[in-house]
């Protein structure tokens, strides 16, 4: 009877390889986490270094807190004193009509409007109600000024100055009147902008032409455009600590989820950096997780998108200074996604959809199913096809990994320098790149054409997908992809696709999972997935946002 | 700091012996030799080597073993300077007792590596079918995961090697048997191809069946009825010609499609029939003791040629007639068929025994050890119904 029990029980090499294949990966856990651990903490650490510095920075509390005195000779002498060295700031001192009130405006050249200053503020300062200034003082001649002077929609009363100062270095012009203790600021700024032009980098076939500019109130103002909303909220943040900038959100009240607004703010307004150049900056510092290749925010130039974000209950983000507004949460799905989608008919976008998702494929796996069929599983290519690829392999120098190698790094230094190679020149590099590489290569012997071939597929079908830095990521992740492919042929590729799967299952973008709805399982929102389904039927938004207001469309 | 480091080396560490590995079991396409095609043959002249002698004493038979090699270097495009290489294959012999010791002598001779995933013919040579068990000579072909079961298995007369050789040295023997093989949809005279996955199926059930026969003459390989498998014995017992394989067709209704030629009764011209479809059905019957089968067959055609001058094709008679003439013709092709296998070879090829099986288990069960004995006392009676549903685009 024991015997009989005992010749169940395992082999102790059973046991030992059970403990194995759980204490590697454990180990393997732990010093990646240590690792990570460590480098969080020391982010920390530097974040309060920062922000202990910025205070240092500061401007000294009693210089914030100076106030102009009314008295015009000192605080013109204020006002030169902060601002006078510099070459574009221009103060003209004048009179009050034919009064004795003495004033002054501080402007920018070049940031403000001049027409407005001469036309209207000048004009209407200098000229006309002699009677009355004559006699106004202090506070009725502000009061006279406000209401019946200056014909100028945005008028603001300031008594600190640095907050004058920094008006004026922003556009807006200020004027100091004798005897009024504040200061005027009068809204002339009128930065140089561009035309609305197609946004370069998301161009389609059918849709709205019009894309994001460099000036944060043209690109609000787009939004509002796209018609009347009384629900969608701008709402301004100011970012950075020694060039401060202009920040929106913009997200739509009764759709979005109050949380998500919420931690969009905190974020944004951990961020203590000197200067966000642009959008990107906010991007990277509000992300989940900055060790992945995926990227957890959408960035892009067409309002017609942020719009249909919005609309779905996410938050947009505009940046003053950037035509890239930034789209949160973020799917994996969307990065495949293109307006046009929605524009066209549904058969024929729902298909091209499928064809995204099939070039997305292609351009991950192209060049290493090429190294597995080619240098492990010869049997599974058809044999005329393998009598082929044989032929014209024979000769090649180099196993195939170092084959698809060469030609994917060719390709992508043409693709690089094709990007910053002046217009003029950019084609005829093109051409000329691409014929070196793939006929004289050929030709000398040291790749074969099939892989010439699957090069240049792998190549076309990385940019069609519509967003770039989505484009981006899995031609980087096509090179992870490529060498495991060499180490143990398909299975190799299957077990990176399992890693990158179980990473992209982690992932969340402001707690949303980013492979939903595959996972978590939404069977509803699959509508809008890989094939997009007659508008008829999607009646709802998605639901992995938990909108407060679901119905897209009613009955 | 000190901390990071460490971690940093342990990774270092970790992807080196990753990388160490190399590509661990690669082996590139144009480093391979295909096997696309095996003979086996029944070695009877002198043999050289030590090995092959001490089998001779043993008194083992000996094989020789034929593999038919396509390399990189043999296909066309693969010789830079634009020269047609001599041949596309690379048949290389050896010989040996048992085939997977010979098989690996052949790595003395070859600088290739053999890859036989892509092999897609196995032939058996007519002396060593009769000599050895098929179920011996094919065990390593059916037990070996590199041969896939979707190869085809013929048997040639004389020498198998030779079937494998061609006058065209631009093509590929193996490939051009395959190709042929695909003629067993408009020709009645062809077998359906014996895979080596249906074979697995026949050589354990002990039923006799039939293998395509291959006959090589000056260098042109054709394709000559086929070779009879004894059930019991698993043996070559003989073969048929092409006109009994006809028979054999409509009596399994594996006719997909061929031709039936018959004489106009009385002008003595050809008529020939088209098969479009072919059916049928073979009933046992047992009353006490006595076993006995009906064929049915029924067949719907069109006619393809018709040389009687006096009769129109589209006259109801006329056709009436001509099936008639077709059914005698379908059935005398039958009876020969039959009276072959019956009397002359004494085996069951076309699945009498089974379908007797399926209706009386228990008359199966009493019978089966003698079963190709009985089968050939059996009465066989046969009923032919041909319909011709279309004459062609002329008829006046």
């Amino acid at each position: 009877m024991w015997e009989k029990v005992i010749s169940y029980m395992p082999h102790w090499q059973v046991f030992l390889q059970g403990f194995l294949a759980f204490f590697i990966p454990y180990l393997i856990y732990k010093l990646f986490h240590v690792f990570l651990f460590v480098n969080k903490s020391n982010g920390k650490i530097e974040m309060k270094e920062n922000s202990e510095q910025v205070e240092m920075v500061h401007i000294p509390i009693q210089k914030t807190l100076e106030q102009f005195t009314g008295d015009f000779n000192k605080d013109l002498l204020q006002m030169r004193k902060e601002l006078g060295h510099n070459w574009d700031i221009h103060f003209r001192e004048f009179q009050i009509g034919n009064t004795d009130n003495r004033a002054a405006i501080v402007f920018l050249k070049g940031l403000c409007d001049k027409e407005l200053i001469d036309k209207h503020i000048l004009k209407s300062l200098m000229n006309g109600h002699t009677e009355k200034s004559s006699v106004l003082r202090g506070h009725e001649l502000q009061q006279s000024i406000r209401n019946e002077i200056l014909p100028v929609s945005e008028l603001l009363e300031e008594s600190k100055v640095m907050k004058a100062v920094g008006k004026v270095l922003t556009g807006s012009t200020v004027l100091i009147v004798d005897g009024i203790q504040n200061v005027f600021i009068i809204g002339t700024a009128h930065g140089k902008t561009r035309n609305l032009e197609e946004p370069v980098s998301e161009a389609m076939v059918r849709g709205p032409r019009v894309g994001f500019t460099e000036k944060l109130s043209v690109n609000t103002s787009l939004l509002r455009q796209h018609g009347e909303n009384r629900n969608l909220s701008i709402i301004e943040m100011e970012v950075g600590e020694r060039t401060k900038k202009e920040l929106v959100l913009a997200y739509i009240d009764e759709i979005v989820q109050p949380n998500l607004v919420k931690e969009v703010k905190e974020r944004i307004e951990t961020i203590h950096l000197d200067d966000v150049a642009e959008s990107g900056y906010i991007e990277q510092l509000i992300e989940d997780d900055y060790l992945s290749p995926f990227s957890q925010v959408q960035s892009t130039e067409r309002p017609d998108r942020v719009i249909a974000a919005l609309l779905e209950g996410r938050v947009a983000i505009l940046l003053d200074g950037t035509p890239f507004a930034l789209i949160v949460p973020v799917t994996f799905n969307m990065l495949l996604q293109s307006p046009e989608d929605y524009y066209e008919r549904w058969l024929s976008s729902s298909l091209i959809r499928l064809l995204r998702y099939f070039a997305a494929g292609i351009s991950l796996f192209g060049p290493s199913l090429y190294i597995a069929f080619v240098s492990f599983h010869q049997g599974l290519i058809p044999t005329k096809l393998a009598l082929s690829m044989m032929a014209t392999r024979q000769g090649v120098p180099f196993p195939a990994l170092i084959e698809a190698l060469i030609m994917e790094v060719a390709i992508e230094i043409l693709r690089e320098a094709g990007l910053r190679l002046p217009k003029p020149i950019g084609p005829t590099m093109g051409i000329v790149g691409g014929l070196v590489i793939g006929e004289a290569a050929v030709q000398a012997g040291i790749v074969s054409p099939i892989m010439v071939i699957v090069v240049a597929l792998t190549a076309i079908s990385s940019f069609a997908i519509p967003q770039y830095n989505a484009g981006i990521t899995l031609r980087m992740l096509r090179f992870v992809a490529m060498f495991s492919a060499a180490l143990f042929g398909l299975y190799g590729i299957i077990l990176f696709f399992l890693f990158l799967c179980s990473h992209l299952v982690k992932l969340k973008s402001f707690g949303v999972s980013y492979l939903s709805p595959t996972i978590p399982y939404r069977a509803g929102d699959w509508k809008d997935f890989m094939v997009r389904m007659p508008l008829k039927m999607m009646k709802h938004r998605p639901r992995l946002l938990k909108p407060k207001d679901s119905v897209r469309k009613g009955e | 700091m000190k901390r990071i480091q460490c971690c940093v080396r342990l990774l270092l560490v970790a992807t080196v012996t990753l990388l160490l590995t190399g590509c661990w079991s690669s082996k590139e396409i144009e480093d391979l030799g295909l096997i696309v095609g095996t003979s086996l043959d029944l070695e009877t002249g002198d043999v050289s080597s030590e090995e092959q002698q001490d089998a001779r004493y043993a008194n083992r038979q000996l094989l020789t073993i034929t593999n038919q090699f396509v390399t990189s270097e043999t296909t066309v495009s693969g010789t830079k300077e634009g020269a047609l290489p001599e041949k596309a294959y690379k048949n290389v012999s050896e010989t040996g007792d048992a085939v997977l010791p010979t098989l690996r002598n052949m790595l003395l001779k070859v600088d290739k590596r053999s890859f036989a995933e892509h092999s897609k013919v196995i032939i058996i040579g007519e002396e060593l079918a009769s000599t050895i068990n098929l179920q011996q000579t094919l065990d390593f072909f059916l037990r070996e995961l590199e041969i896939r079961p979707s190869g085809l298995l013929f048997i040639a007369q004389d020498q198998a090697s030779q079937a494998l050789e061609t006058n065209e040295p631009t093509k590929i023997p193996a490939f051009q048997l395959v190709e042929m093989m695909e003629g067993h949809e408009r020709t009645t005279k062809i077998l359906p191809p014996m895979t080596v996955a249906k074979l697995e199926g026949k050589l354990y059930s002990d039923s006799s069946f039939l293998l395509q026969n291959v006959s090589t003459e000056n260098g042109e390989v054709k394709f000559a009825g086929a070779a009879i498998i004894e059930g019991k014995t698993k043996k070559l017992r003989g073969f048929l010609n092409e006109s009994d394989l006809e028979g054999i067709a409509w009596m399994s209704g594996d006719a997909k499609g061929g031709l039936v030629k018959g004489f106009d009764e009385e002008s003595g011209a050809p008529i020939v029939y088209e098969i479009i479809s072919a059916k049928s059905k073979i009933i046992p019957h047992v009353k006490g003791d006595q076993i006995s089968f009906t064929i049915k067959i029924q067949s719907e055609g069109r006619i393809a040629e018709h040389w009687v001058l006096s009769d129109k094709a589209f006259d109801n008679q006329f056709l009436k007639k001509a099936e008639k003439v077709f059914e005698k013709e379908i059935e005398r092709l039958v009876r020969k068929a039959l009276d072959k296998t019956q009397h002359e070879f004494q085996t069951d090829v076309s699945g009498f025994g089974n379908k007797l099986r399926i209706d009386y288990p228990k008359v199966w069960q009493k019978r089966k050890k003698e079963w190709d004995q009985t089968f050939s006392e059996v009465p066989i009676t046969c009923e032919v119904k041909v319909s011709i549903k279309d004459y062609g685009t002329s008829g006046d």
